[in-house]
């Protein structure tokens, strides 16, 4: 993985520094509240309902055992033992005290992390697939151009003061595993003719009070050229975004109202001028970045071992099934780790079960851990004949739950109890899900489900197969749900299943839909195709006549 | 007002007009309206002229012009408003513009640094204190990983 060279260390270290000032300045009565935000809100701190949560970055995440270790740490130390994930691939914690943040920094920053961008109207962390590397439909391992991305991203003068957020997301492979399509740009890495590798790039997508799915506006633009091409989209959002209506501030709606035709010239008369400057990476630059990221030390090996295991244990069978997927070199699996577990909020992890991940890493996956867009960890670099004694000890840390794509596997935000921004609750609708369904999840099969409590759509509850959105009627929590959403390479957003549900009817709802579908699958079936074979109307009866 | 230029803090001998002022004998900031009206005649006096534009002004139009200005200061509605910031760089990178661009309005000594890091090589404060702060922030960073546009 990326390390920083003095350069990069200097930078995170000098930007500890003006936040420690900006901090003491803000409470001496030196800085507003209104002046302080921004400058806050660009190292990742916001003001929430109990208390400031601060996001930490995971750049693509990829998260070494020592860096894991440090969030533990920081848990401990300055927050309540725990750490959620996000969908972003980040790492939040609900209660640190401002007084103590710029320490939880210079915390970070000795461990090669920061919490630069990750909120503020600014380029956020680039996100990516967590199987970038390992998996074997890739044309190229996205990491090196995340970073390439990050570098340039970090403390833009230019970019730091835009409309609203950007987020940039890079995949990989054809299978989409990032959610690129719902990014303010999606970047696709591809191979020309030549084997020249460049991006076909999207631009416009989005979730939120208004979810878009991204449009392609260059299909393929060369690896050089990356940077420029970037900085003309940004440079024209910047310039013709909406300032007037935080709602519409978004690159989407400048996409829309503009049109993507007139956008694209817009950008490329502005790259037109910059393409050939400064911004044109050489060679040099993707190799030096690449060097970071070569192959693992794979070793030769078999699958005998496990074979005998799986024939010897039915619990570890089901956890291998659900919970593993196929690597790129033979003898080797990539391990997710569920952080959906009956007894724990979605995405949310202790720091005791931080040390062991980092342990277990350490041990079993060369020292590296991948966060994912679904909330959950990925030991990518396994070795077969090593996941039994994995998961034993997975098991032990109450972090094997077999669950891994199915219906309690969902996507959560954390909702009226901790977010200023929320209208309902989402975790204890999670809970209710999570115990009527994990007996039968597996027999479900895989369904994706996210939730959102308010529009803003943090748990992206539009592109759920199952989406649910918490909405407040005269101050009752109400849930909207839809059906059919998909974060795949074909992402697609979910239809109005009819009107919002009381909060005590949602798990039998979603208890109706599954019985629909269920009823109606013909053999392995999945839940998309059987929406798409027999519509609505089925779900829509059993769940409304039932109510 | 405080003015900071090339990291200093400077004695100011600009006005910035406002819509019922007189023009000064020279050394006038003028706005991009009293500029087309007045054109020619303001080109005749061959005093020194700035202008003055807003950050969502569109480089075209005034690009034209501005070889009769000594200055152009990009005035910032608010300091979440980051046009300006596109503006200066534009004018820097893709016009070449080498006098001054001045950063007036709206700006906060935490500002200062990004603002000179995009072409601005000089910024107006309301204080004597917001401008030395400003002094000091422009000094926090001794690394970047963009180039400079100046």
């Amino acid at each position: 993985m990326y390390l920083y060279n003095e350069f990069d260390q200097t930078l995170v270290n000098e930007r500890v520094e003006q936040f420690r000032d900006q901090t003491t300045r803000f409470l001496n009565g030196d800085l507003t509240e209104e002046q302080f935000r921004p400058l806050r809100l660009m190292n990742g701190l916001y003001i929430q309902t109990h208390a400031p949560m601060l996001r930490v970055n995971i750049p693509y995440g990829l998260l070494s055992s020592k860096q894991l270790r440090m969030l533990a740490h920081i848990s401990h130390k300055y927050d309540k033992d725990y750490g959620h994930f996000t969908t972003r691939q980040n790492m939040q914690f609900n209660w640190p005290e401002l007084e103590r943040v710029p320490d939880i920094l210079a915390d970070l920053a000795s461990v090669q992390m920061h919490s630069i961008q990750s909120s503020g109207n600014c380029i956020r962390n680039t996100t990516s697939d967590p199987l970038a590397g390992v998996c074997a439909d890739e044309i190229e391992d996205p990491r090196p151009y995340c970073e390439i991305i990050r570098q340039w991203s970090t403390l833009h003068p230019e970019f730091s003061y835009l409309p609203r957020k950007f987020k940039i997301a890079v995949s990989g492979s054809p299978k989409d595993r990032a959610a690129t399509q719902v990014h303010d740009i999606g970047l696709h890495v591809k191979k020309d003719e030549a084997g020249q590798v460049g991006f076909e790039v999207l631009v416009g997508g989005g979730l939120g009070r208004t979810p878009v799915i991204g449009q392609t506006i260059a299909p393929f633009i060369a690896e050089e050229d990356l940077l420029s091409y970037l900085e003309a989209i940004l440079r024209t959002y910047n310039r013709f975004g909406r300032r007037d209506n935080k709602y519409k501030a978004r690159i989407k709606i400048l996409v829309r109202e503009t049109g993507l035709d007139t956008f694209k010239e817009q950008v490329e008369q502005e790259w037109a001028s910059i393409k050939d400057g400064q911004l044109k990476l050489t060679n040099d630059n993707i190799q030096r970045v690449k060097s970071y990221f070569t192959p693992l030390n794979y070793e030769t090996a078999n699958d005998e071992a496990l074979e005998q295991h799986l024939a010897n244990s039915g619990a570890f069978r089901q956890w291998f099934q659900q919970n593993t997927k196929a690597h790129k070199q033979a003898g080797y699996r990539v391990a997710f780790i569920s952080l959906k577990s009956p007894t724990c909020p979605p995405g949310d992890i202790t720091n005791v079960q931080m040390e062991h991940v980092a342990d277990l890493a350490d041990q079993f996956s060369f020292g590296q851990i991948r966060t994912t867009h679904d909330q959950n960890l990925a030991l990518t670099d396994v070795k077969s004949s090593d996941l039994y004694a994995l998961w034993q000890q997975l098991t032990a840390h109450e972090l094997a739950t077999a669950n891994i794509g199915t219906i309690t596997d969902m996507i959560c935000c954390p909702g009226l109890d901790f977010c200023s921004l929320a209208n309902a609750s989402s975790i204890d609708i999670a809970q209710g899900i999570t115990d009527r369904f994990t007996d039968s999840a597996i027999d479900t099969g895989n369904i994706s489900l996210k939730m959102s409590g308010c529009m803003n759509g943090c748990g992206h509850h539009s592109i759920g197969e199952i989406g649910i959105l918490g909405v407040d009627k005269k101050g009752e929590q109400w849930y909207q749900l839809t059906l059919g959403g998909s974060d795949s390479h074909q992402s697609k957003l979910g239809e109005r299943l009819g009107k919002a549900i009381a909060k005590d009817d949602v798990v039998d709802a979603i208890d109706d839909i599954v019985h629909v579908y269920k009823a109606n699958r013909t053999d392995n079936e999945d839940f998309a195709s059987t929406l798409q074979r027999i519509g609505l109307q089925p779900f829509k009866d059993k769940v409304y006549d039932a109510h | 007002m405080t003015l900071i230029k090339n990291s200093e803090i400077v004695q100011d001998h600009w006005t910035v007009l406002d819509e019922n002022q007189a023009l000064q004998a020279d050394h006038n900031i003028i706005d991009l309206d009293y500029w087309n009206a007045n054109k020619d005649a303001l080109i005749a006096s061959k005093a020194p002229l700035g202008l003055l534009v807003q950050g969502d002004t569109g480089p075209d139009q005034f690009i034209d012009d501005i070889q009769h200005f000594e200055l152009i200061a990009i005035n910032f509605p608010s300091f979440v408003d980051g046009r300006g910031y596109s503006l200066a760089k534009t004018l820097r990178e893709k016009h070449h513009y080498t006098k001054e661009i001045r950063a007036v309005g709206e700006v906060l000594p935490d500002q200062a640094l990004y603002l000179t890091r995009v072409g601005f090589d000089a910024l107006e404060f309301p204080t004597k204190e917001a401008g030395l702060l400003a002094l000091e922030k422009l000094s926090e960073f001794s690394v970047f990983y963009q180039a400079a546009a100046n």
